[in-house]
């Protein structure tokens, strides 16, 4: 355990394990989904890469 | 040698990695022995490169003065300083949700570099050129393999619940975060929030679940409660990206709020309205101020007048919905010198937090070179019952320079605000309000804004 400076509170970091496991997963499958995606459809599968509000780096 | 003396900024206690001084008017950041680790990591593993790019972190750059606390220094730096520092309880919905986002974007590109927010604070993102961008270059850590994400609750209480309150409930539960310094208590927003809040998947699970968990694991240890579960890189990533897309999916639409559509409705005609602008233009060049206070600047028309001088501006009204196209503006035109805030000039923000020194009240962030009040002194004198001469001395204690607008009685939207009530304000004439501003100012200039019964002044404090 590493030495935090914020109290984080007990049930806030269960509840973050438990939404996190689940979120993971379905990026996990996500991920896997466009692979399936773009054997089939290479166009589309490129305007989903692109589907990002990241400020373009 | 003359020693200069170092000034702590109250508001940087808290975090042991360092902490903000001023030293001859110039802001500096001393970095810690005990966070230089950390320090180094940030600089060297190119997320300082990543976030300066994006302009997602404020730049600095190292200097060798003197630190403020030699014994525990590790390093000083020099940050460039944001034009203004606002606070979130002045934000309208839009910016609020720029700044949570900014924060998760942050976050994310952090994981990915091997790091994490180690707090996720609504006072550490301040707007700079129109744009979210976070001040605290030490609110980074090395991200530890398995730990979750320790600043997840403080980002639930100062984003995610004010947002979900503003979207669901009303957008003036923003509010809220003046009282709660560190965010809204996340069962305070699981219970005002309303039923239909729970079919969405974002908040039913980090805020009403969120909740319950917190109040189930309240007597228990963080390391008891835990279990020795470990969080994976892709279970952190995707919490991120699960929080961002409950943020995204949060929508307020300015609509049918006090005075969002006051200049359509107004009475004055188009030319007076040009007229005023061209008045308030020529005014400006000449007195040349480098910070304007807008005050009851609605959408925001006549603040781009003043920033197109080249001045920086804040754009300040109490309607949420006029601060909210006002912030579009800025973003859809990319404009980088004026700064939208909600400001209740009946009782402006206050100081608050600890010794009531954490965060400074509206006008210890003053004063600025010249305040605009135009269309304004009549709601303040008259649907607050407020003296002239009170009015003005607030003013004066604002900024040197003023314009300001006389709207007499006979103009439909005095008239309006004295409809339902007693006419007691006698003194509510053009001589009343040029001899109660003259106690504090010294009248420059003048002029009868054309088509109307409308008058502009330029002032100076005497």
């Amino acid at each position: 355990m590493i030495l935090i400076y914020l109290d984080p509170g007990s049930g806030s970091f269960l509840i973050q394990l438990a939404i996190a496991a689940l979120a993971g997963l379905t990026i996990a499958i996500g991920s896997q989904w466009s692979k399936i995606k773009r054997l089939f459809n290479k166009k589309k599968a490129q305007n989903d890469e692109n589907d990002d509000e990241d400020e373009g780096d | 040698m003359m020693k200069t003396k170092a000034i702590s900024l109250a508001a940087s206690f808290r975090d042991p990695s360092g902490f903000l001084f001023t030293r001859q008017g110039v802001l500096y950041r001393q970095v810690n022995q005990a966070y230089a680790d950390d320090y180094k990591r940030l600089m060297e593993s190119g997320l300082y490169e990543k976030l300066i790019k994006t302009g997602l972190l404020v730049p600095h750059t190292e200097s060798d003065i003197r630190p403020a606390d030699e014994k525990r220094s590790f390093k000083i730096l020099c940050p460039e300083r944001v034009p203004f520092i606002s606070y979130p309880y002045e934000w309208s919905f839009g910016q609020l949700k720029d700044a949570a986002l900014a924060t998760l974007s942050i976050q994310k590109r952090a994981l990915v570099l091997g790091m994490s927010l180690k707090d996720a604070s609504a006072y550490n993102i301040q707007f700079r050129n129109g744009k979210a961008i976070l001040i605290d270059t030490l609110s980074f850590e090395t991200c530890e393999e398995g730990e979750p994400w320790v600043a997840y609750r403080q980002f639930c209480q100062h984003f995610l619940a004010p947002l979900a309150l503003m979207a669901y409930r009303d957008v003036r539960l923003n509010q809220l975060l003046r009282v709660y310094i560190d965010g809204v208590p996340i069962d305070l927003a699981s219970q005002l929030l309303p039923g239909r809040s729970r079919w969405n998947l974002g908040l039913s699970t980090h805020i009403h679940l969120h909740a319950i968990a917190q109040k189930r694991y309240a007597e228990v240890a963080v390391l008891d409660a835990r279990g020795g579960r470990k969080m994976s890189k892709e279970a952190l990533l995707g919490l991120i990206e699960s929080l961002r897309a409950t943020i995204r999916r949060l929508e307020w639409k300015p609509a049918g709020t006090e005075w969002a559509d006051y200049y359509a409705a107004s009475n004055y005609t188009d030319f007076a309205f040009e007229h005023k602008k061209v008045l308030v233009g020529d005014w400006l060049l000449k007195i040349a101020p480098k910070t304007i206070w807008d005050l009851g600047a609605n959408t925001g028309i006549f603040s781009r007048v003043a920033a197109e001088t080249g001045a920086y501006v804040i754009s300040s009204d109490i309607d949420p919905a006029a601060v909210e196209v006002n912030y579009r503006r800025v973003k859809e035109s990319k404009e980088q010198n004026l700064l939208p805030l909600v400001i209740d000039l009946t009782n402006p923000s206050p100081s608050i937090g600890w010794q009531n020194r954490e965060r400074d009240s509206f006008l210890q962030r003053g004063p600025v070179d010249a305040v605009l009040a135009l269309a304004l002194v009549h709601h303040l004198a008259i649907s607050n019952n407020v003296p002239l001469e009170r009015v003005a001395e607030f003013f004066s204690s604002c900024g040197e320079w003023l314009i300001v607008e006389f709207v007499p009685k006979s103009d439909s939207q005095v008239h309006k605000l004295l409809r339902s009530r007693v006419d007691i304000f006698t003194e509510y004439t053009r001589a009343g309000f040029e001899s109660a501003f003259g106690k504090w100012y010294r009248i420059q200039s003048s002029s009868a804004v054309r088509d109307s019964e409308r008058w502009l002044y330029l002032m100076k404090r005497k």
